[in-house]
């Protein structure tokens, strides 16, 4: 059997390794940006921090996506930093709220989690929590923390995303918020339901992902009744907040979005 | 000893006025004195004998004494005084009867004692010179024939009041003295400076006979127990009890509350040695809505003989209903969220709040009704003052309009509402309060500098001696378990700095940095009302960082709540002299009447209907008192014991200003198992004010010859001769007696 790689082939191998040389770092630096190290993330959008501290810090949970730790290819970094620059200039400008400019991120199983007690969590259909780190975030929406998930859609990631959830709350059942309770009304009356789309809606030109039709507001109680998580279901604020500054994204949508995220964090703080 | 000397008691010569009965001048028993001694120094210097010249003065001194002591006799000196005529005047004699005389000393009743004191020679001696009229009082005040009968079964003693009973009755006979047997256990407490100004004004000498030991033997006593009249559902009550320990040693002795019959609360106090009184204090829960009859009880000690005063009743009345509280707050914050989350379950505390969300919108909690304020900070003391306490967050001062701050510092001190300020980046000194017109009223002078004194910094803190003794932060009844878990609290997540204290200012909670202390948590009263200060918007740390079935951040918030809205003065207030009667009929029920405005309403017409557990309901108008506006007492006699209901309502016209309820209890009985001891110190100011002398059983029959001369009743003028003093006597004795000896010493006998 001839060694000479015939002509045709050579070329075809020439092409996708110039290709793949070309596209690498191209690629090596969308996932940098996307998916930034969890021990020095690079932070683009910071606001200079306050030096004696601020009220309220907009904190990202930290979890494991189950495909080799919680680094590179989390989910949890999705949107990140924007997402919260933005949502917390909103709120400076809009409310009394004392929030800090610039975000913090903590991991399930560090108990930095109890200096934030409203805590954010995106892409939760992907995520992965551990019996010791769904505990742990059992405990801390038991005394008093807060907790928002977004960016999830269809039934496969709700599936996932019960997995998870049910680690932290067994028995506890999720329903479906109805339009007159505080969370609504807070401080913005929220008596539409739209979807709020990611921004595949640019060139998918439709609102939902995969089988996520219909979007759905969600929650779990506690024991008074009041609200513990709130389960942004089949829609995406995190896109909404993120691309604030984004010409080409709906500004109706980022503004409802900025609406709901305030209401989430006044109810927070309130009840 | 000093009859024998000189011939009177010693009363004569204090009484008495010194005079010579034979009417020559006392400046002629002098002249004659010095010549007399004159005569005698002359006739020694010409015939001195065998007297050598440093002997005579001596001698001649001795001599002129002798001479002066004998012309002074001659002179005839004499008392004039003034005494009782011989069967002419009444002397009372009251002995107490009442149960305290049954006590059982050196092997019989006191009561024994003194009957046989009286019946061996005191009676007769009285009866030689005086009428003699016999009393027995305990609770009332009773004539006797004789003393066979009466019997130690009285259930209190009034001496007070029994001695200003028979001298007004008495103001038409020639009352010449009282004389009071007693062991002076006067336990009315009416028995007051007014009381021994209305006996003093009758001119009468008492003369009191103590009986009884003044020191008991091992004994313990809960002498006294102030509680709360009323308090709110499952609220925590702290009870301050004085206790009286007789006997040497130190001892240990279960305290107990019951109601009923379940135990409320139970701790052991040590009665430490050498301290006769001392005060404790115990921890409770009121548990849910009614009247709760309270004992507290401590457990027999060994040897101990009197178990009647181990314990006290009190009656404590917890009525349904609700207290709101309004809280002003500046801006979202976690402090906000929790501390609601705490007062959520708390269906007798509601709070109000009123929350500013963006520069220009306010989120309402707790609003009754849609109405509520809708129109932002009330503006009239008529909407505030509805309100039972008021608090304010992080909102700077100017937010307030001048009235409206003035407002609240009237809710503070015209309404008596309690006022809790709280630290915060635009609370406190940050927020202008300093240099507001609610100033004066807060318990430190907030720093008015534009540095900011407000830190996002976490700190540590303790608790101030007062804090540990302190309702608000009783995390647990012991003591000791208490501190710790104050010290196992995690650290709050900012503070403040409020500058120096006031004079009057509590501090409660302490911040600590190093070895220093700044105030963290401080109150005062103010006017009706009290303020504090909580300078640190971080407690909510507490909540987040223990386990969330830890309780210790919703008992204290609770408590500092309740504690606040508990306090506050409501239009009707009815109060009575006491909370329990013991062997006391008399009730004074007094009930403090305000408007809408809080100002004392003197122009109300207040009516109070008092129902006893099994009698009918009596309806008592109140009358205004004379001393303040706005206040309506009554006086009624209470008769049956149990527990009594007393419902008072006030109108102005057709307008209603409310109605208060309270409950107190009445029991026989009891009284005379306290402060069994005699209580000799008032005996002795009794007798003191009133001109007669204390005795005791064992010198008492020297008091008929004191009696003789009191300046009461029939009295004649009475020249008692002095010349023949067995003093005198003795004098002239020894003083020619010395001659001799200085004689014979010298040998010119």
């Amino acid at each position: 059997m001839p060694l000479v790689m015939p002509l045709g082939r050579l070329r075809t191998w020439t092409a996708a390794g110039v290709v793949l040389l070309l596209t690498a770092p191209l690629l090596l630096a969308l996932q940098r940006y996307r998916y930034p190290q969890w021990s020095e993330p690079q932070i683009q959008y910071s606001a200079p921090p306050d030096p004696n501290g601020s009220e309220f810090y907009f904190a990202r949970l930290v979890y494991d996506s189950g495909m080799g730790g919680r680094s590179r290819r989390g989910g949890w970094a999705t949107d990140y930093p924007e997402a919260e620059y933005h949502l917390m200039q909103g709120v400076q400008r809009l409310t009394k709220v004392d929030a800090a400019g610039e975000g913090k991120l903590v991991r399930p199983l560090d108990d930095e989690m109890f200096e934030y007690p409203w805590l954010y969590a995106v892409e939760v259909g992907r995520w992965y929590l551990s019996q010791d780190e769904a505990e742990h975030l059992r405990e801390y929406l038991l005394r008093g923390g807060f907790l928002m998930v977004d960016d999830f859609h269809g039934t496969y990631q709700w599936a996932d995303f019960l997995d998870g959830m049910q680690r932290v709350f067994p028995d506890r059942p999720i329903l479906e918020i109805e339009s007159e309770e505080a969370v609504f009304h807070v401080l913005y009356d929220l008596d539409q339901r739209i979807q709020i789309p990611g921004r595949q809606v640019l060139w998918s030109g439709v609102t939902y992902e995969r089988d996520g039709y219909v979007p759905h507001w969600r929650g779990i109680y506690d024991d008074e009744g009041r609200l513990m998580v709130a389960i942004n279901f089949n829609m995406d604020l995190g896109d909404a907040w993120e691309h604030a500054d984004w010409p080409e994204y709906p500004e109706p949508m980022t503004a409802l979005a900025y609406r709901f995220g305030i209401n989430y964090i006044v109810y927070a703080m309130t009840h | 000893m000093f009859e024998l000397l000189f011939k009177y008691p010693l009363t004569v010569f204090r009484k008495g006025e010194f005079v010579f009965a034979s009417g020559w001048s006392g400046w002629l028993l002098l002249l004659a004195t010095v010549a007399a001694a004159a005569g005698l120094a002359w006739h020694l210097r010409r015939n001195p004998g065998r007297l050598a010249g440093r002997q005579l003065p001596w001698i001649a001194a001795f001599q002129v004494a002798a001479v002066a002591l004998a012309l002074f006799m001659l002179w005839q000196p004499a008392v004039s005084i003034q005494s009782l005529r011989s069967q002419q005047n009444v002397v009372s004699v009251l002995v107490d009867t009442s149960r305290s005389m049954a006590l059982v000393e050196d092997g019989a009743t006191r009561l024994e004692q003194v009957r046989k004191v009286i019946g061996e020679g005191f009676l007769a001696q009285l009866e030689e010179r005086f009428r003699v009229r016999l009393y027995s009082f305990s609770s009332g005040l009773e004539r006797l024939n004789s003393l066979d009968s009466i019997q130690p079964v009285g259930g209190s003693t009034r001496i007070g009041e029994s001695v200003a009973g028979l001298l007004g009755e008495s103001t038409v006979i020639p009352l010449g003295a009282v004389v009071v047997f007693s062991d002076g256990s006067d336990n009315t407490e009416a028995f007051d400076r007014a009381l021994m100004a209305e006996i003093r004004q009758r001119n009468v000498p008492v003369h009191t006979v103590g009986v009884g030991r003044t020191e008991m033997p091992e004994d313990i006593e809960l002498s006294d127990v102030h509680v709360a009249s009323s308090t709110l559902p499952r609220s925590r009550v702290n009870a301050q009890m004085t206790l009286r320990h007789h006997g040497g040693s130190q001892v240990d002795a279960r305290l107990t509350v019951r109601d009923d019959s379940s135990i409320l609360g139970s701790k052991t106090i040590t009665l430490r040695r050498g301290e006769t009184v001392q005060t404790e204090t115990i921890d409770f829960n009121a548990g849910d809505a009614g009247v709760r009859n309270l004992r507290f009880s401590l457990d027999p000690i060994e040897g101990e003989t009197i178990l009647g005063n181990n314990a006290q009743m009190r009656v404590l009345d917890v009525p349904r209903g609700e207290r709101s509280i309004l809280y002003v707050e500046g801006e979202p914050r976690w402090e906000y969220k929790f501390l609601q989350r705490a007062i959520s379950k708390d269906e007798n505390v509601r709070l109000v709040t009123m929350l500013r969300t963006t520069p220009n919108k306010f989120y309402r909690q707790g609003v009754n009704d849609q109405g509520e304020l809708l129109n932002g900070f009330p503006v009239t003391a008529e909407e505030l003052f509805g309100y039972d306490a008021l608090m304010i967050g992080s909102i700077e001062a100017a937010f307030f309009t001048p009235k409206q701050q003035d407002l609240i510092r009237e809710f503070v001190s015209r309404r008596g509402g309690s006022l809790l300020m709280l630290g915060g980046r635009r609370g406190l000194g940050d927020g202008g309060w300093g240099v507001s017109q609610l100033a004066e009223a807060l318990p430190a002078q907030l720093p008015e500098s534009s540095n900011e004194t407000f830190q996002r910094r976490k700190t540590s803190f303790e608790l101030t001696p007062q804090g540990l003794d302190s309702l608000i932060c009783r995390l647990d009844e012991d003591p000791a378990e208490n501190r710790k878990a104050w010290s196992g609290m995690p650290e709050l997540a900012d503070f403040q700095s409020i500058g120096e204290l006031k004079p009057a200012a509590i501090p409660l909670i302490n911040r600590t940095s190093g070895n220093e202390k700044f105030p963290l948590m401080v109150s005062q009263n103010y006017g009706r009302g009290r303020t504090l200060i909580l300078a640190t918007g971080g407690t909510w740390r507490w909540k987040m960082h223990l386990p969330h079935d830890d309780n210790r951040h919703h008992t204290f918030w609770q408590q500092l709540l309740r504690s606040l809205a508990v306090h506050s003065q409501s239009q009707l207030s009815l109060s009575s002299d006491r909370g329990l009667y013991a062997d006391e009929k008399r009730v004074k029920l007094r009930a403090q009447v305000r408007d809408k405005d809080f100002m004392p309403a003197g122009n109300a017409t207040v009516t109070a209907t008092i129902t006893s557990e099994a009698g009918e309901p009596m309806t008592v108008e109140m009358h205004p008192s004379a001393d303040e506006m706005g206040v309506f007492e009554t006086e009624l006699t209470a008769g049956a014991t149990g527990t009594y209901r007393a419902e008072v309502q006030a109108t102005v016209g057709d307008e209603s200003l409310g109605t208060d309820v309270l409950h107190f209890r009445r029991e026989d009985g009891v009284a005379e198992d306290f402060h069994p001891e005699q209580n000799r110190e008032l005996l002795e100011t009794l007798a003191k004010q009133t001109g007669g002398a204390y005795w005791t059983l064992d010198n008492v029959d020297g008091l008929p010859q004191e009696i003789r001369f009191s300046e009461a009743g029939i009295t004649a003028r009475e020249m008692l001769d002095l010349w023949d003093m067995p003093l005198f006597f003795l004098m002239l004795l020894g003083l020619r007696g010395g001659e001799w000896l200085l004689r014979r010493r010298w040998g010119v006998v």
